[in-house]
């Protein structure tokens, strides 16, 4: 027998009579209420997911970091790098100091590099490739060199690689002279030892990321119209890990890892974290996450984020400290992550399903250099010559915080997604509202023919959903995307300059660039005001207005992209959901002409602004799409501008 | 819009976009095609017997024997002429369900909604993307919807010799054998709104039927016999409809049986794959029964429940469900998760290839990934089935309503069905 109150509290919940009418009721009254509450579930949706994104830096958040594959053992060897190595990099870095200040060609350098290799035993190449741009040809040479392994039949390799230039102000041509002679040093190190069980591909690449973009594509037999490579001569196996070495200074303080790939992807955690132990333990060189510093090592740092109008005691607070720290990192991921950037020369290889990190020496008065660089490297690559399948075990999807906190995608995905279920509400609200309208009781009763005294003096009302033009807005606005997307990648627009002195003469290059974006801006927006004329038609008491329709379909189109991408590129999603979350909910068509022109303006400001008032990263996103086929640029023109510009059209139509 | 520009325009640009770049990119991809339909597949098959090797002595090809001769012989697959045979398979079927419309709105001549309805047809992404992908699957549609035209119009003899042949290429097919024979004897006419019991004695009904099903199965008996001479042997049996029992292979696709399949045990395989194979079975004569009055419309919510739930199913199933939707417009008004499916298939068309190379491409998902886009997808197909047939019914219901009782009646039955 149930207790007395369970009993009483399941008669109230089923109540009395037929228990099928009391369950219909029941089901009418719960519709009514998720009726009433949905723009205050849909408000607390937003609050929540929005303050979800807050706390992701919080120490809130965050685990440490472990080894989830057994296999990896890493720091559990004796190294072989010796002094004699750290002597054998300094002559050279020697050579290439030569060969740099004479202003040797980058053919010329190869060459050397390959000779070097040679003179090893080991069997080298080099490699010739072009890539055609909007903003000219992009040009070099690689050296590469393959170390078959004694133990096993070559089937699957390890690439040791440096570019030749450095990956300091994202490749602002500083060279990476050392990490180019810690590779061939390396090389030399790595071949008396028969330890090795699966092939060493040893590359040095011209350029900043051009010249690894060619080398990966010509390895894998991937063909890119606008890139002309000569075909590699030396082949192995199939590639599992790489580490990229990026010493660009005279000594180093610590090592940064840099890990974020193109279009977002990022390689599994285990390589990081036998990184950092191998680091820390074994070359005794502590880790960071980017070059950031560490608060916690250095207690007096403030980091930069922190503003200096806070009180010093709040300033000066760990916890304040941590939070700066942590959000310093992440706004950098997202800045990589979310515009599909690499990081460093390692990102091109995650494409290839190929697990890779950039080892980044902090350039400092030292105190470590050769020595401790080459000790990290060889432990690390003995640590992943371990590996009998390749690295699945630890995640694919993390924020990493610091360098030994992340955090699991279930405690910073649902922000994004909270957001864009909010939107999703917004936007089947907005259906419903299409359909019911509330009508006179008099005017309801005259069309009906009824007379009935008792009924309340309003009556919601059905009315039909014309679709059709709210669709053809939607066509129309991608559409222009597509277009818009074509003349971003013309000369004028794209490379920053350069062509469009000669296309406008008698301008700077700057001012011909900004006349166009100008005029680009102007036309693209006055070409999305007139879309509006494809839904502007009268709306009726039997049908619903058109910008009822389009923002339904204007929202739930965007919280799927949101919550569609928050998988595959966390970063783009939190930022859509903060660029696209509220402003698209808010859109409402005016009555007055000059408020909706003025929302129109507004919208559209916030839509391609980006043309008028970022020149640089255009042709930045521009030359990653065309050269590494990042998808940022196009994602950006086709998807993101015209929903924007749709939430903008709503405005300029009819109550 | 006039019929006679639209059909053939829309028909012209498919075979367009057919010699486009576009259709290699998809020939591989496991949603749009199975091991059973696969183009790669069929030409690995047509190849082997061209070099005197029974193709179905290996594991791959399980194409029916009728596509090998055919394709052997009189049609040859090349780059020029596949998007040819598959453009002229997908206006066939566009053209048959215009016919079934017609005869279902009992129209001698054109109307204005043919064009919409071919259009449905040739532009379902569904259709047009496993089309370009040259996946069988469009010949099985395109058959079962000739064969549902000719029962519309009451012709029995092509009726059962086109089904005999969808279910020589698909045996699953062969469910949709009550609903056509039943809709030879009824009629195609919208009978949503009035319900009626069947138009014969309940006692005559084996009697009636018998001679359709002894045609069925002198028509399969030719057939399965042209196609043993063909091959050679009866070893294209097991590869073909045997694939369709025993789920040899596990390739993923969007259906529901390859990854459970994937992680059972295997001294449980041989229950559950009878279970699964039975719960198929069991849908065609319930769905004759209740839908009585219109036996067009039982064997549309089979197509759904058959995209939902067979054993290698791809998105042209699918879209064969979402097509003939555009048949029944009687019936949008009693839909009541019409919006909420359209979103989850909004969904789960991005989600679909996103964790599928998440999982096969990029590496840094698994097979869980993919999996769980599957179910959203059978979330999605379940929903659209669902309010198939409670619109279908309710149309009913509230017909009888509006002759009788009014909102009153409504309200009791709805507490009778609750």
């Amino acid at each position: 027998m149930p207790p007395r109150i369970l009993k009483n509290l399941l008669a109230k919940v089923k109540g009395k009579g037929d228990k099928n009418i009391t369950r219909i009721r029941r089901r009418r009254a719960l519709a009514d209420v998720a009726w009433k509450a949905y723009p205050r579930l849909q408000l607390l949706l937003f609050v929540i997911g929005y303050v979800w994104l807050l706390t992701i830096p919080s120490t809130l958040h965050g685990q440490r970091t472990y080894i989830d594959e057994n296999a990896l053992q890493p720091g559990q060897v004796n190294t072989n790098w010796n002094w004699g190595d750290v002597q054998r990099a300094d002559r050279y870095l020697e050579h290439l100091e030569l060969m740099r200040d004479r202003n040797a060609s980058s053919h010329e350098t190869a060459t050397f590099i390959s000779n070097e290799f040679r003179k090893l035993g080991i069997p080298s190449s080099t490699q010739e490739y072009g890539f055609l741009t909007t903003s000219g040809v992009v040009s070099g040479t690689n050296a590469y060199a393959v170390l078959s392994s004694p133990r096993a039949s070559g089937t699957e390799a390890m690439v040791i690689s440096a570019s030749r230039l450095s990956r300091t102000s994202e490749g602002d041509g500083t060279p990476n002279l050392r990490g180019v002679a810690t590779v061939l040093s390396l090389a030399a190190c790595f071949k008396g030892y028969s330890l090795w069980a699966k092939d060493l591909v040893f590359v040095i690449s011209d350029g900043y990321l051009d010249g690894m973009q060619a080398w990966i594509s010509s390895y894998h037999g991937v063909t890119q119209s606008n890139l002309v490579a000569e075909p590699l001569q030396l082949s192995s196996g199939i590639i599992w890990t790489a580490l990229n070495i990026d010493y660009p200074g005279h000594s180093f303080s610590h090592l940064g890892v840099f890990f974020e790939g193109l279009n977002g992807r990022l390689p599994n955690q285990d390589l990081i974290n036998s990184f950092q132990i191998i680091s820390r333990h074994t070359g005794g060189v502590p880790v960071l996450v980017y070059e950031h510093i560490d608060q916690n090592e250095f207690p007096d740092l403030v980091p930069d984020l922190v503003p200096q109008w806070l009180p010093d005691g709040i300033r000066r607070h760990d916890t304040t400290k941590e939070y700066a720290y942590r959000a310093q990192n992440v706004i950098r991921h997202v800045g990589y992550q979310a515009r599909g950037r690499a990081s460093g020369v390692h990102g091109l290889l995650h494409q290839f399903h190929i697990d890779a990190i950039t080892l980044f020496a902090v350039p400092a008065q030292g105190p470590h250099g050769f020595h401790a660089i080459g000790r990290v490297v060889e432990s690390t690559l003995r640590t992943m010559n371990n590996l009998l399948e390749r690295l699945h075990a630890s995640f694919f999807f993390y924020l990493l915080v610091g360098s030994t906190t992340f955090m699991k995608i279930g405690s910073f995905l649902p922000a994004p997604v909270l957001v864009s279920t909010a939107m999703l509400i917004g936007g089947m609200g907005a259906w419903t509202r299409a359909r019911w309208t509330r009508q006179e009781q008099a005017e309801y009763a005259t069309e009906k023919g009824e007379e009935d005294r008792d009924v309340p003096a309003e009556r919601w009302v059905e009315r039909s959903r014309p679709i059709v033009p709210a669709l053809f807005v939607i066509v129309y606005t991608h559409a222009l995307g597509i277009v818009l997307f074509h003349l971003c990648t013309r000369p004028w627009i794209a490379a920053g300059g350069k062509v469009s002195s000669s296309t406008f003469p008698g301008m700077s290059a700057t001012n011909g660039r900004q006349l166009a974006s100008t005029l680009l801006f102007a036309t693209v927006s006055v070409a999305a005001g007139a879309g509006s004329l494809l839904a502007r038609s009268e709306s009726s008491s039997t049908k619903s207005p058109n910008y009822m329709i389009l923002k339904t379909f204007n929202l739930c189109l965007a919280s799927t992209v949101i919550s569609v991408t928050s998988v595959l590129n966390f970063s783009l999603a939190a930022t859509l959901a903060v660029f696209m979350g509220l402003p698209l909910t808010l859109s409402v068509p005016s009555r007055s002409v000059t408020a909706g022109l003025a929302k129109f303006a507004l919208y559209t400001l916030f839509a391609l602004g980006w043309l008028l008032f970022t020149p640089g990263e255009i042709a930045q996103a521009v030359k990653n799409w065309e050269i590494l086929r990042v998808w940022f640029a196009p994602f950006v023109c086709i998807v993101y501008t015209p929903l924007v510009l749709q939430a903008g059209i709503i405005c300029l139509l009819r109550p | 819009m006039d019929f006679d520009v639209v059909f053939p325009s829309l028909v012209a640009g498919r075979l367009l976009l057919a010699y486009t770049n576009l259709p290699g990119a998809l020939r591989h991809d496991h949603q749009l095609s199975t091991p059973l339909t696969s183009y790669p597949r069929l030409q690995e098959g047509l190849y082997l017997f061209h070099n005197g090797v029974d193709p179905y002595s290996g594991g791959l090809f399980r194409h029916s024997p009728l596509l090998l001769s055919l394709f052997s012989t009189v049609l040859p697959l090349n780059r020029y002429t596949s998007p040819l045979l598959w453009t002229i398979s997908d206006a066939v079927a566009a053209w048959a369900l215009v016919q079934i419309w017609r005869a279902r709105q009992q129209l001698k001549s054109k109307s204005s909604r043919d064009s919409l309805i071919a259009a449905v047809y040739l532009l379902n992404p569904y259709v047009l993307l496993s089309s370009l992908a040259l996946s069988t699957a469009s010949f099985e549609n395109a058959l079962l919807l000739l064969s549902v035209m000719f029962a519309c119009r009451g012709q029995a003899s092509p009726t059962l010799l086109t089904l005999a042949v969808t279910t020589h290429l698909s045996l699953t097919s062969a469910l949709y054998l009550p609903p056509l024979m039943l809709l030879l004897f009824t009629s195609p006419v919208s009978f949503l709104a009035s319900p009626r019991p069947y138009p014969f004695a309940l006692q005559d009904i084996l009697k009636k039927i018998a001679p359709f099903v002894a045609e069925y199965a002198v028509y399969m008996a030719v057939l399965t016999g042209a196609a043993t001479l063909v091959s050679g042997g009866w070893g294209w049996m097991g590869k073909t409809w045997g694939a369709v029992m025993t789920l040899p292979d596990l390739t993923p696709n969007v259906g529901l049986w390859w990854y459970f399949f994937t992680e059972m045990f295997d001294h449980f395989r041989p229950f559950f794959l009878m279970v699964f194979s039975i719960h198929l079975a069991i849908y065609p004569l319930p769905l004759s029964i209740k839908f009585q009055h219109d036996l067009l419309y039982a064997a549309y919510v089979l197509t759904g429940l058959l995209a939902t739930f067979k054993p290698y199913p791809s998105l042209a199933d699918a879209g064969l469900f979402v097509s003939m939707t555009a048949l029944f417009p009687e019936t949008y008004a009693h839909m009541r998760t019409p919006f909420p499916a359209l979103l989850v298939h909004l969904h789960c068309s991005l989600l679909l290839p996103l964790f599928h190379h998440l999982w096969l491409g990029s590496g840094t998902g698994n097979a869980n990934f993919f999996y769980a886009s599957t179910l959203v997808w059978g979330v999605g197909m379940g929903l659209g089935v669902a309010d198939a047939v409670w619109s279908g019914l309710v149309a009913g219901v509230k017909g009888g309503a509006k002759k009788g009782g009014g909102d009153l009646a409504w309200e009791e039955w709805e507490i009778t069905q609750e």
